[in-house]
């Protein structure tokens, strides 16, 4: 067509440029058209060949009523012009070959077969001949129903079915109408449709699912953005599909709304509000336990009896009142004293204990001195902890003791101050004394009279401790009614050792016989009967010495204090008896405890727990 | 006594309540010699789009048998046997016309026999045709189950297009169950995997499947004429 252009350019006249014109932009279209099919659009049937020979290059159907063929030359130049090459097609009804009904003129290589020629449910059998030469170069067999490719659909367009809420998705209603030149309505042809759309520009297709009517649905569409729509159709139970319609552009634009953002917000700011309202009710309601889970008390000190908001005031008087009167003073928490346990008990020779218990010595009921000290000094270690040295008594030392003995050699602590203070029973020891706190033993026997347990009476100015004279005399009538008094004296006192300093001013000072006479110690009903050398307490007044003056009280003079009483046995009513006449002794462990064990004469020690349970059955 | 007797009546009607109502099925109703007042409760339009459906799921059940079958037993090469539309399709006792326009040409009342006539003639050659595909060894049990359906469907479908004609054309026809003479012996000796069975079975189903495009191209343009005459009419 170009070197056609090029060819007419001189004519001038406009209606004849135009006529030409006009034929050759028609010739132009004509062979586009024409060489369309062959070139661009192959038959599925057939595969052109260009190296082959004369072939069929493929045939086609668009209504199911009319179809054409195509063929090539191929190689075979000399065969290119008209004429050479020709069709000739035969169906299964009838016998005979037949030649095309139609050679389009407009086209070149195409066979074309009108209405009379078609018949749908027969199979055509095409041959392309050379006549001349009677050589058939290629044959084709087919239905035309199987070469059926139908016309693209006519009519797309969309509307818009809903936005979501969000505004940011969409539905669309396609809408298109099937191609005029299928007869649908007579049901000459039963289409089915497929959809396809894309983001403009991209790549992939989406396909839709086919579709028998003429409208589809698109759902999830994306607004703001661009998509292109297009549908083709095929014959049902057929795979031949038609050619796409054209493209359409769906698109909505994007409207924000801020009534999607709204409730969101507002349902979550309710939600905080509703949480935060159950955790407070849940607070309130459960406040007393919470309180404990979290915030555990914590416990305060606290001694029993005592306010604490007295120590807080901080009175030191009051303070000390009150903590005169605990409980840690009282006998009770003397009997928990630890050291008390460790006593031992000399258990095992009841008979040496009789003859050697504590009470004889103190009562001075029997027996020579040195077999008693003798037996003091087999004494172990029975609650003499830390205050008795075990080397006492030495019997030489002892017997040094004696007055007019003087000038031992040895400085036993016991008994080297008493040495020198022996002569002297005055005051003027006081210098000497006072550098020992240790109490000399008085005369052997006035010692072994002498009860292990002294009260306090009073204390010295110096820091010295003064025993009240105990009770050394022997006579029991008189010791039980003095032990009654004593018993109450001692009572007063909190165990001996720790006496305060008050209690020991209140103490009944029982007369003494004299300065010289510091050591009073309570003789003859020890009730826990242990040589308890802890402190000899001084008594009296002031100006006493606080050694003892070994010479031994005469014991009638002594006011009986008993506070310590060796329990001697446990009769049948569970009462304790204290310190029985020794006849009795002799008989009482057989007559009236008969279901009690038969119990060693204790006491060289304390009654523990343990034997104290023994003593109950 | 007669109190019993009327209860056992009621009883006996009662029981065969269920009968009746099935006697009663419109489109399903059994052809007797003489009853024409079956089935008159279904209109003819109805009748004819429900006849249609069934003519149309034949036919793309048809189409999907073949594609299952050609996939399982058929050679490659081979397949474009199928374009060819069957070659040894059995003769019909009158020729049916293949072109548009001569379609078109056709009257009603031929339209309807010819639809019946193609009914009657696949009956036996779908029972064939199951009894071989099951002498198949892998034969696909879609395979199996379509072409039984469809030979159950086949037998609805002839029952509709007699109760059509008997409305439309006004006349009773007996159904006859095989007139034509068919050219496959069903008791064949050959085993079913030889090429030449195959191919056999193959062509069996092509030509059933262009026979079920005929029945509803034929049913269709039947129901273009009742709907919009001048439309539909040759021109």
């Amino acid at each position: 067509p170009q070197i056609m252009i090029f060819l007419f350019p001189p004519l001038r006249e406009t209606a004849e440029a135009m006529a030409y014109s006009l034929s050759l932009s028609l010739l132009y279209l004509g062979l586009l058209c024409g060489n369309g099919p062959v070139y661009a659009r192959g038959s599925e049937l057939f595969t052109p060949d260009p190296s082959r020979g004369p072939h069929f290059t493929g045939c086609r159907s668009r209504e199911q009523e009319t179809f054409r063929c195509w063929w090539s030359t191929g190689t075979f130049q000399n065969l290119t012009e008209p004429g050479a090459l020709r069709v000739f097609y035969q169906t299964k009804n009838a016998n005979e070959w037949q030649e095309c009904p139609d050679y389009t003129r407009t086209v070149k290589n195409e066979c074309y077969f009108n209405k009379t020629f078609t018949h749908i449910w027969t199979s055509y059998c095409i041959h392309l001949r050379s006549v001349p030469q009677n050589i058939t170069y290629d044959e084709a067999c087919f239905t035309v129903e199987n070469i059926v490719h139908p016309d693209p659909p006519i009519g797309l367009n969309w509307t818009l079915l809903n936005v979501s809420r969000s505004g940011l998705h969409f539905d669309a209603l396609l809408r298109w109408a099937p191609p005029p030149s299928a007869d649908v309505q007579m049901g000459w042809m039963s289409l089915v449709y497929q959809v396809q759309y894309r983001i403009r520009n991209a790549s992939h297709w989406e396909m839709l699912d086919l579709e028998s009517g003429t409208q589809q649905s698109i759902y999830g569409l994306h607004t703001d953005k661009e998509y292109e729509v297009r549908v083709r159709c095929k014959m049902s139970a057929f795979d031949n599909f038609g050619e796409f319609s054209d493209s359409i552009i769906v698109h909505v634009a994007q409207i924000p709304s801020k009534d999607s953002t709204f409730p969101t917000t507002l349902v979550l700011i309710f939600g905080v509000i509703g949480v935060a309202i159950l955790l407070v009710l849940l607070i309130f309601s459960q406040q007393q336990r919470l309180m404990v889970i979290f915030l555990p008390p914590i416990p305060a000190p606290k001694i029993k009896g005592i306010d604490p908001e007295l120590l807080k005031n901080g009175k030191l008087d009051q303070l000390n009142s009150l903590l005169s009167s605990q409980d840690m003073y009282k006998p009770d928490f003397y009997h928990e004293d630890p050291w008390v346990e460790f006593i031992q008990l000399d258990l095992d020779d009841p008979a040496e204990k009789n003859e050697s218990s504590d009470t004889q010595h103190l009562l001075g009921l029997s027996r020579s001195g040195s077999s008693h000290i003798l037996n003091f000094k087999s004494d172990d270690d029975s609650g003499r902890a830390s205050c008795y040295d075990p080397e006492l008594p030495n019997p030489e030392d002892l017997a040094s003791l004696l007055p007019g003995h003087s000038g031992r050699g040895e400085n036993h602590p016991l008994v080297s101050r008493s040495s020198s203070s022996i002569p002297d029973l005055g005051v003027q020891q006081t210098s000497e004394v006072e550098e020992t706190p240790i109490q000399t033993q008085p005369a052997v026997p006035s010692w072994v009279n002498m009860d292990f347990y002294a009260q306090v009476s009073d204390f010295t100015p110096a820091g010295g401790v003064v025993l009240s004279p105990g009770q050394l005399n022997s006579s029991p009538e008189k010791k039980k009614e003095e032990e009654n008094e004593k018993k109450i004296q001692f009572q007063l006192l909190s165990d001996g050792a720790y006496t305060s300093e008050n209690t020991a001013r209140q103490l009944d000072v029982p007369p003494s016989p004299g300065p010289e006479q510091g050591y009073q110690a309570f003789p003859t009903q020890a009730v826990e009967g242990n040589l308890w050398n802890g402190e000899y307490l001084v008594s009296a007044s002031d100006s006493q010495t606080p050694y003892l003056l070994p010479e031994a009280p005469p014991a009638p003079i002594l006011p009986p204090v008993s506070d310590y009483t060796v329990v001697q046995e446990v009769d049948a009513q569970h009462s304790l008896l204290l310190n029985p006449p020794s006849s009795q002794a002799a008989i009482s462990p057989h007559t009236p405890n008969k279901h009690l064990p038969a119990m060693p004469t204790m006491p060289m020690g304390y009654l523990t727990p343990d034997l104290l349970g023994n003593l109950n059955p | 006594m007669n109190r019993v007797k009327v209860l056992q009546a009621w009883l006996c009607c009662l029981s065969l309540w269920p009968c009746w109502l099935s006697h009663g099925v419109p489109l399903d109703c059994k052809d007797e010699v003489g009853s024409l007042s079956h089935c008159a409760s279904i209109s003819q339009e109805k009748l004819l789009d429900r006849v249609i459906q069934h003519a149309e799921l034949i036919y793309r059940v048809s189409e999907e048998s073949c594609t299952l079958f050609e996939e399982m037993f058929v050679p490659y090469p081979l397949h474009a046997l199928r374009n060819q539309g069957g070659n040894m399709c059995h003769t019909k006792p009158f020729p049916i016309p293949g072109s548009k326009s001569e379609i078109q040409q056709i009257s009603d009342k031929w339209l309807l026999h010819s639809v019946l006539m193609l009914v009657q003639s696949w009956m036996e050659p779908l029972i064939y045709l199951q009894t071989t595909l099951n002498r198949y060894d892998d034969a696909p049990d879609a395979l199996l189950n379509k072409t039984k359906w469809v030979s159950d469907k086949l037998l609805s479908l002839e029952q509709g297009v007699v109760v059509l004609i008997r409305k439309m054309l006004d006349e009773g026809i007996l159904t006859s169950p095989s007139i034509f003479e068919h050219t496959l012996n069903p008791y064949n000796e050959q085993s079913p995997e030889v090429l030449e069975s195959v191919l056999r079975d193959y062509n069996l189903l092509i030509c059933f499947k262009k026979d079920a495009h005929k029945m509803e191209t034929f049913l269709k343009l039947l129901k273009c004429r009742q709907s919009n005459k001048l439309s539909c009419l040759s021109y």
